[in-house]
């Protein structure tokens, strides 16, 4: 039961708003967690994040509420938030910061689809991991989307499972998407 | 004899009945647990009304503190009732209406998510209108660095009180 720790997929959508100094906000996030296995296919929902992008400098940053993710199993929840997974009581959010380390092949001010490569670290409970991705940003009519994809894996983050249903039942790796959409309001 | 192997049949009968009743009771609970619903957070009664600004100063002033006090260990965090003025509405990236009760000029407010079943509710607020909003709460409000910025508290699941 306790497969909540199938955080095979990870997608992230955001919804940004320029700060006066340039920097993008996002208080409409979304993180999917996906995890397949064989037997089971579990997804987890959350709306509940808060984003950055630093167009000048290529900074991302992302900080969920791990208590946002919604299973379509109630007791998938509680076993993702108890303190033999997640312990989203003490450590209630999980962050990413990374850096768009090929800045100069994406003009933010111009309508296109670019490659991006990001680098970063990964922080869940208490264990901080680095990540590389590549993503897609895309620009429209002054709105940005990023989407990218990256795999976690639960063991470096202290999530491990040795028997029962979860063991079984949950991927011990999980691909993570990020995805992106910011607008210019101010 | 025979009153003895007749006595031995009853007691095997009683015994494979107790198995089965009992496999019966744990096969039940164990498909209660599988399927289990969620929290209708909709239909549960605010476990505490607070005004908005409090709740963000208590975890902005022991951030730990309010984490024991407000967030479950397995996510079926408290319900409350908070006050605020209307500082924003927006929707989320799953049409949900997103109020943010936030005094003005405050580093940070309660950022209110309804539902597909709840989001006409917030259709009659107004920026600058005193609300009464219930919800779970998901997480507090914060000063992060890495954002550079004070995250608000989130209440999901919310309806209008007021």
């Amino acid at each position: 039961m306790k497969k909540l720790l199938l955080l095979a997929a990870l997608p992230l959508t955001l919804a940004f708003t320029a700060l006066p100094n340039g920097k993008f906000v996002s208080r409409a996030v979304q993180v999917t967690f996906f995890s397949h296995t064989a037997l089971e296919d579990i997804t987890a929902n959350n709306y509940t994040g808060t984003s950055t992008i630093e167009p000048a400098t290529g900074d991302v940053v992302f900080s969920i509420p791990m208590q946002g993710f919604e299973f379509e199993k109630a007791l998938m929840q509680k076993h993702f938030n108890s303190d033999k997974f997640l312990d989203t009581q003490k450590y209630p959010k999980a962050k990413f910061t990374g850096t768009i380390v090929n800045l100069s092949a994406i003009d933010f001010q111009k309508d296109g689809t670019y490659t991006a490569d990001v680098k970063g670290q990964m922080t869940i409970k208490d264990k901080t991991n680095p990540v590389t991705a590549k993503g897609t940003v895309t620009v429209t009519g002054g709105k940005v989307g990023i989407e990218s994809k990256f795999p976690i894996v639960l063991g470096d983050y202290g999530i491990s499972f040795v028997k029962g249903k979860p063991s079984t039942n949950i991927a011990q790796s999980v691909d993570v998407t990020v995805k992106a959409e910011c607008t210019h309001e101010q | 004899m025979s009153n003895n192997s007749s006595t031995k049949r009853n007691w095997l009968r009683k015994a494979l009945l107790a198995v089965a009743i009992i496999a019966l009771l744990g096969g039940g609970y164990a498909f209660y647990l599988f399927n289990m619903p969620h929290r209708d957070v909709l239909a549960t009664k605010a476990d505490a009304a607070i005004d908005a600004q409090a709740l963000v100063d208590e975890f902005l002033k022991d951030g730990a503190a309010a984490n024991a006090k407000y967030l479950d260990a397995e996510g079926e965090s408290k319900v409350l009732a908070v006050s605020g003025t209307v500082s924003s509405k927006e929707t989320d990236l799953k049409g949900q209406a997103v109020v943010l009760l936030k005094t003005e000029g405050a580093d940070a407010g309660v950022r209110c998510s309804f539902t597909a079943e709840t989001n006409a509710q917030a259709d009659g607020l107004k920026i600058g209108d005193i609300a009464t909003i219930k919800g779970v709460i998901r997480v507090g409000a914060s000063f992060d660095a890495d954002l550079d910025l004070y995250e608000h508290a989130v209440l999901e699941k919310c309806s209008l009180v007021h």
